[in-house]
This record gives C-alpha cells, structure tokens and sequence, in this order.
C-alpha cells in the first residue's frame, strides 16, 4: 500500500494535462537539426584522415588506477557521421510518431552532440594520436560542479515545496563559501567548515522567510536583494579579511575517500566513488529529501503548506512556521553547497559562485520540483558547464567568450522552451496571510 | 453534542461583522443560518471553528466555555466544518486529505498509508460515502470532492458538522444527495450548521432556521416559514422574488456561435463544438454547473480566450479571435464572471472605471489627451441613472459594495451603443436588493430589443430570466428548453443525460 503514494505521487495528479501534440513535432525538429549539425559540421567538418583518441584511465587517482582501459583511436569523420545519423534517425521518429518521451529523446541527441563535439575539438591530422580526449576526467571534473548545482536544487526544491520561491540560493552559495574558505583555513577541518556554512545559510535562509513569511515581501526582489547583499559582504571580506590576511583563504581541498570495491568499477568508479566527503553528502541528501518529501508526514504538510496552504491552516498546520522552518533549512542545505564549491575550486574570490544559484534554480524547474528530477538535471548543465570550460583549452574555432556564455543559453532554451508548461506547487511564491 | 454561542461579537476595524450573536445547536439537530452575502455567517462560522477570534462572546460546548486558539483546537472539541471552498489540495489522494494534521505514521515519521486507507474505509462504510481512498483528489468531479471533505471533518470524530454554502457548486442532484446524506447524519446524533443563502433548500432540509443581518440575529423560525417570509426576514423588507417579462417580438440573430472549440489553460477542449444563438429581443440564459466550459466560453465571445476552431458572429461580422477591442467596438457588452479581477481596476476611480473600454475615444480623450470634465459628467451621469451608491465618482470602485461594484460595470456596458449583452454570473455574491436591480436592467433591455445572453450557474435565476434555456455539460450543449421546463429535466440536462422535448 505504501508504495501507492511514492515519489511519483505530484506527476500521477496530472493526467489530465495533455501534452500539446505540436511541441512534440518541434522537438523532434530541433533534434533533427542536432542530427545535421553533427552530420556536416563534427563528420564532413572533419578531415577524411583525422583521427581522435579516446582515453579511460584516468589521470590521476588518489588510489591508482586498479584497472586498465586500452585507449579507442577512431576516424572522426564517419564517427561522428554515425553520431548524427542516431540523432537524425531519432529526430525523424519523433516528427512521425510523436511519442511522449519526445524530450528523451532530444536528450539522447543531446549527448550525441556532446560526443561528436569532443571528438571533433581533439581531432589531429594524420594517423599519429597526438590530442585526447579523457572520458573518465570529463566525467570526475564535472562532479565537482554537478555536486553543488544538486546542493543548489535541493535547497530550491525544499523551499518551492513549501510555498517560497528561493532566488537567494546564489546568495547562500556565496556565504557559504567566504564562511568555508576561512574556517577551513583557520581549522584545517573541512567538518568544521560545513558546520559554519550550514549555519551561515540557515541565517541566510532565515532572512528570506523572516521577509517573505512575516513581512509578506516580494519573494522574488527580496532573493535577488540578499543575492546582491551577500556579494557585497563577500567583496567587503575579501578586501578587508581575506586579501591582507591570506592565510585565511588558504584554498584547500579535501582528500578523496574511496568506497572499497567499488571505486575498481571502470570510468563509473572514480567518478562516483572516490569522491570527497561533499559529494557523498549531496547523494545522502537526493535520498534523504526525496525519502522525506513524499514519504513522511513532515513532507505530507509541507507539501500540504506549498499546494493549499489555507487547508492545511484548517486542520491545525502552522502555515507559517512550516514554511519557515523549510526554508532555513533549504538555506542550510545551499550554505553546505556553497563550502561544497569553495573545497573544489580552491581560494574564495567575489564572483567565483558565477551565477551556479540561478542554474541550480533552473536544474529545480528542469527536474520538475522533484529532488530525482534536479538530479538529472544538475548533471545535465553540470557536464555542458565543465565541457565548455574544457573546449576553451584545446583547439575550437569559437571565440572564448561565446562559450562561457553556453551553459546560460542551455539553461534558457530548456527552462523556457525545450520542458514547456510544468506545474510549480499551486501556491508556489504566493504569501500567506490569515484573513 | 449542544454547541452555543453567547453573545459573539467580532469586529474588523470599525466594521462589526457580528454583533452579540446567541445560538444554540441541539444533537441531532439541522440548523440552518441563513442570510445574505456579507451578513455575517461565514465570519460567525471562522469564529466557531478557530479561524478568527471573537472580540466579545463565548462558546460553550455541552455547557462548558472553550477557547479555540486555531483550528486545530475546535477539530479536537469535535467541530468539523466542510468549506465552501473546499480545503482539499487538489494533488493529493483523497486518503491524504483525510488524514492531513492526524497523520498515522510508523518508524521514522513514515507515513502509514495502511490504517489511512482503513480509517477511509470504515467511515465510508458507517456513513454510506463511498470515496476510493487512492483517487487524486483533483480528478474527482466536485460532489465527490464534497463527499471527501465531509469525510474529513467526520474522521476526526465530528460531533457538529458546518456546512458552508455546501450547494453552490453542486447540480440538482447532488443537492438531493447532499441533504440526503445531512439527514442521514443528523439520525446517528450529529448536529448539523448549514449556512445558505437559498430558501428552498432551508425549507427541505432544516430543523430550525437562524436568520441573519448585517451581523445581527434577527429570528429564529421553523421551516414551516413561507419563502417570501424568510426572504423578507434576510433582507428586511419586502422582496419581489419574481421578475416580471412582458413577451416581445424576437428579431434577427445577433450572436451567432458555431461549432465552437476552445481549450482552457492546461490545453483541454473545454468547449467542445457549442452552436447557439442569440436574437435580438430574447435573452438567452446558459445553464451549467460550474467548470462545464461556460467560462472559457464567454472569454471566447469577448476575445480573451482563443477560439481553436468554430466562428462566432456578432449581426453577421465575423468576430472570431479578433482583439478585445475589436468585439467591444463592434457592440459586444461584456459584464465578466469576476467582476473584481476583470470586470473593474478596484485601485481606479468609479468614474475612470466608468470609462474603461472607451477611454481614447472622443469625448473622452482627444489628440492622446484625456478630457477629465467629459469623464466627470460622464461619471455623474450614470451614478444617477444607475443608482450607483459611492460617496463621490472619485472613490475607488475598490470601496464600493459588490452590488454597486456589478451596478458600475454594467452602467459602463449598457451606456455605449450595443449589439448584444453578455453577463457572465451577473447576480454572484450580491444581495437580494441589487439582484432585483440588475435582474430589471437585464430584462429593461431585451424589452428594447438587444439580444441578451446570460451565463449563470444559479438555476433560479436562468429559470427567471431566460427566454430560452441552454444547458452545457462537459463543453457541450446538452439542450436547449423553454423556461418552463421541469427543474428536475434542466438538472437531468446538466448531469449530461438528454431530455425529449427540446425547442
């Protein structure tokens, strides 16, 4: 009986939303167009000779590489030809048959052009392998950023369930990280360091609900003004503090801890399992709030609180102090992503969270409000952000500052177009008031 | 279980809402409190479930005095209440809402869906409400969704059920249902608060009648009481509870809709191929229990919503999918269903309010400038004509009364040269008084020869004002009948079963 009302419950209440049929015909355009770009641009936009290797062990381990991948040398071209041809022949389905799982579909394409991309920036002419590119690295390095846009979306989501609309996760990003960086220094204890960034995110947390719950502000303008007041702390502190005194941003790492066993796994190993203390604790927190959302009767009254919170006020729910209570504790979780960033980026500097709040809002919307969906799409933009980051050093024809600005426009196209109309919960940034 | 009320006084600012309110609720007993809008009985009832607390008064409950500091508490002293609108969120299972603030849980704050479903289950059985535990709440249709939040209110072990204006969304049917179902309960020993503004229903089904206003009791009667007794009663004069229509020539067609197709806002074709028309000189009223298409329908006439396929024709001119401002210029008078979001700018003055859908045009405005003296007498001249009640035409249509908010929207209709007269829910939430007025003005012009089409889910009042009858379910027209019509075959019509006697 239990398993009647599990995490699909929010998706299962909306049958009777139809998917409007020519959305779908427009992805399965778009997919066909990703089809041809690759086809012309990554296959016959490749020299008939060149090659491009593909490399799976990884660089360096902290535990070694147990195991031992051969490197893949391939002919660019008709590799890439073959990556576009998937793509096309999937775009071509979609325009017939319009499925349902349309945007699946897109998203395959997608990671075909992701590949054909790489194989084409690291293509050499001539037989000899000179460029690679390292599956297994893309992957590790992309965690880091991956790890923290989930810290992100959990926050967004917990707020959102509740009813308050969390456009200061950007804001607790960066306390966070200025509170990390210095405790980290001082202590030496990346634990210590969480447990401060935790609390500097709760308080900004609690800043937010204490203007949106009690004071009935604009959820939207006061998130975005926290986000500024924060930036202009972090800069304050960085002249005043962190500059004269360096060794207070010391830049540390944390070490990685390999799970035993598991770490051995080829490519899939290093990259989920010997990781450090941060992204092991944002994969106990996808299992934790999705267990506690739609599992437990806290999650049952914030939902309650987020959907109607006038019925839930009927039968004796504290509108208020839930909502409160859910989004410090969604500020605890982005304060703890804002340490998660800063002890895989190194020294603290103002601008370094670089926008990861409002995608990490985003990867909420993508993910449909649900810590499973904000997930998926963490690791979408997590990947696209690293990716391009990578492409700035090896040898593509596309200006430096056009590719920072990619993963924004993948944020864009899909918020706006590519997932069309998904249902916030109903009473989503709207105030309560007892009347 | 005996619940009073003791001289319940609740006041917002200077306004008294209640004003010494005593009443007393036997076991077993339908009580029935009825009133206008805003006299008072929606507050009386937040006041005796928690909701609002009372600036003067008591409640006693089996002659002992409580205190409810929220609603939890006055669910705990066995008060339930089933809202007007229900408290249920529309995602959740039916099981959910049930238990929502008395949730079984085992380890780890789990929820327990188990004793949740059984709970359901066997007050569904003692009290004859079959609901599936596990349906969505949302995709329930509405008498199910009442059916739940009465559930509700019994599993906390309710001894006094409020039902507030619990038949507003209900079709004639599921009112029989309903009072069926209050009967039932009243035999096991529940006391029952049934707030209305319906006389009919007060008579079938009541033990004794309270009626309130303006915050006041003002007596209490058995339901023996005449209709026109207790419509006096509420309103405090004598009322007029017929609206008399001399019979006038019907001319052409005015407003003509043809196989007309409109999606609502999650993509669904809730109107699904409405062909109707309208004549000059008749009104037509559309009948229809609430979320049938007829919103969606009248935004369509008034160029607010796209029409997917279809043609609507005003005299002829093909109006289908043109501006707003396009339909009201070519004589389409448009009193919308909710007169404050979109009927008036309630921050406004009445008298810009007054000049809404013409404020470019001469005399109005001229060169882009906008002529304040030409507005002004504008303003005087309908406030009178209209009988607008407003301390000045420079008030904001915000402070006026919903009576004199309607009276303003529909001054500002009926003073520009029209084709036809739309008015979506014309008399919603407005006393017996303005009903009477705008009822008249509506009658006044189809006396004069516009074609009028009136939207409305009170069948009383399609049953006084239309010509012809037309009844939608689901986005169809499932009828159209004279007004003479059995009130049992114009409730069959809008549970969707067809009748014979079509005109």
């Amino acid at each position: 009986m239990s398993a009647r009302v599990d995490v699909t419950t929010p998706e299962a209440a909306v049958p009777a939303v139809r998917e409007p049929v020519g959305r779908r015909r427009v992805i399965g355009a778009l997919t066909i167009a990703l089809g041809l770009f690759i086809i012309f641009v990554f296959g016959f936009g490749s020299a008939g000779g060149a090659h491009s290797v593909v490399v799976f062990n990884p660089i360096n381990l902290s535990s070694g590489a147990p195991w031992n991948l051969s490197n893949l040398t391939v002919l660019t071209r008709w590799w890439n030809v073959v990556l576009g041809l998937v793509a096309l022949a999937l775009g071509v389905e979609t325009w017939v048959r319009r499925p349902a799982g349309a945007l699946a579909r897109f998203g395959v394409g997608g990671v075909m052009f992701f590949l054909a991309l790489l194989l084409w920036s690291v293509r050499q002419p001539g037989p000899a392998p000179i460029g690679t590119i390292n599956i297994t690295s893309v992957l590790v390095n992309s965690s880091a950023v991956i790890m923290v846009l989930i810290f992100g979306s959990l926050s967004g989501v917990l707020c959102e369930r509740s009813g308050v609309v969390n456009i200061a996760i950007e804001g607790q990003f960066i306390g966070g990280a200025v509170a990390g960086a210095m405790v980290d220094s001082t202590t030496n204890s990346f634990w210590l360091a969480a447990l401060v960034g935790i609390i500097v995110g709760a308080l900004v947390g609690w800043l937010l609900a204490l203007l949106a719950v009690r004071y009935i502000a604009d959820q939207i303008i006061i998130g975005v003004v926290i986000v500024t007041l924060m930036g202009s702390i972090s800069s304050y502190l960085n002249i005043q503090v962190l500059a004269p005194y360096p060794n207070l941003n010391l830049g540390n790492q944390p070490s990685n801890v390999a799970i035993p066993l598991l770490y051995k796994i080829p490519v899939i190993g290093p990259t989920l399992f010997d990781e450090n203390m941060f992204f092991y604790a944002a994969v106990a927190l996808v299992a934790l709030t999705s267990f506690g959302l739609f599992r437990t009767r806290w999650g049952l009254r914030v939902r309650s609180v987020g959907e109607h919170p006038k019925a839930a006020e009927s039968v004796g729910i504290n509108v208020a102090r839930v909502r409160y209570s859910t989004v410090v504790l969604g500020g605890a979780v982005a304060g703890l992503g804002g340490v998660a960033f800063i002890a895989t980026q190194g020294q603290f500097q103002p601008g370094i969270t670089s926008g990861y709040g409002y995608i990490a809002l985003a990867a909420m919307i993508f993910g449909k409000w649900k810590p499973s969906g904000a997930v998926v799409a963490s690791i979408l933009f997590g990947v696209s952000a690293y990716l391009v980051q990578n492409l700035q050093n090896s040898n593509v024809p596309i200006s430096t500052e056009f590719l920072t600005m990619f993963p924004y426009l993948v944020t864009i196209a899909v918020v706006a177009g590519l997932i069309g109309r998904v249902r916030p919960p109903a009473a989503d940034g709207v105030p309560y008031q007892r009347d | 279980m005996r619940v009073e009320l003791k001289g319940i006084t609740k006041r917002f600012g200077s306004f008294t809402a209640n004003d010494q309110i005593d009443l007393v609720v036997e076991p077993g007993q339908i009580h029935c409190l009825l009133g206008e809008n805003g006299a008072g009985k929606s507050t009386l009832m937040n006041v005796l479930f928690g909701l609002l607390r009372a600036e003067e008064g008591e409640i006693l409950i089996d002659g002992t005095a409580v205190n409810f500091a929220n609603s939890g508490d006055a669910v705990r002293h066995g008060i339930g209440m089933v809202h007007q609108h229900f408290m249920l969120v529309p995602v959740f299972t039916a099981a959910e809402n049930v238990v929502l603030g008395f949730e079984p849980t085992r380890s780890f704050n789990r929820l327990d869906h188990k004793t949740a479903n059984a709970q359901i289950h066997e007050l569904s059985q003692k009290f004859g409400l079959e609901v599936d535990p596990d349906a969505v709440v949302e995709n329930l249709s509405v008498g199910l969704q009442q059916r739940v939040e009465i559930l509700k209110a019994l599993s906390h072990d309710a001894e006094l059920l409020i039902l507030d204006e619990p038949t507003a969304v209900l079709t004639p049917q599921e009112i029989d249902a309903l009072m069926e179902i209050m009967r039932s309960l009243a035999r096991d020993g529940k006391s029952i608060l049934f707030i209305t503004h319906k006389l009919k229903e007060v008579r079938a089904v009541a033990d004794v009648i309270t009626v309130i206003r303006q915050g006041r009791v003002v007596d209490s009667v058995p339901p023996t009481e005449s209709e026109g007794e207790l419509a006096s009663l509420m309103v405090g004069r004598e009322v007029n509870l017929t609206v008399n229509k001399e019979v006038t020539p019907v001319g052409d067609v005015v407003l003509e809709l043809r196989d007309v197709v409109v999606r609502d806002d999650r993509g669904l074709a809730v109107v699904n191929g409405v062909s109707l028309d309208v004549r000059a000189g008749e009104i037509v009223a559309l009948a229809g229990v609430q979320g049938n298409g007829q919103t969606e329908l009248a935004e369509a006439v008034a160029g607010l919503r796209r029409v997917e396929s279809g043609t609507i024709s005003l005299r002829g001119r093909d109006i289908t999918n043109l501006s707003p401002r396009e339909i009201l210029d070519a004589g389409l008078g448009h009193v919308p269903e909710d007169r404050q979001r979109d009927g008036l700018v309630l921050s406004m003055s009445v008298a810009d309010n007054l000049v809404l859908n013409t404020p470019r045009r001469a005399p109005f405005a001229r060169r882009g400038t906008r002529n304040l003296t030409a507005v002004a007498a504008n303003a005087r001249d309908l406030v009178q004509r209209f009988d607008i009640r407003t301390s000045s035409i420079d008030a904001t249509a915000g402070s006026l009364s919903g009576g004199n908010q309607q009276k303003v929207i529909v001054a500002r209709e009926l003073s520009r040269p029209l084709t036809c007269f739309m008015a979506s829910q014309p008399t919603r939430g407005l006393d017996v008084g303005s009903i009477e007025y705008v009822h008249r003005q509506i009658v006044n012009q189809r006396n004069e020869g516009l074609g009028v089409f009136i939207i409305s889910s009170e069948l009383d009042e399609v049953v006084a004002l239309g010509d012809r009858i037309a009844v939608m379910y689901a986005g169809k027209i499932t009828g159209v009948v004279e007004p003479t019509t059995s009130r049992e075959d114009i409730g069959l019509l809008m549970t969707g079963a067809s009748v014979v006697d079509h005109v």
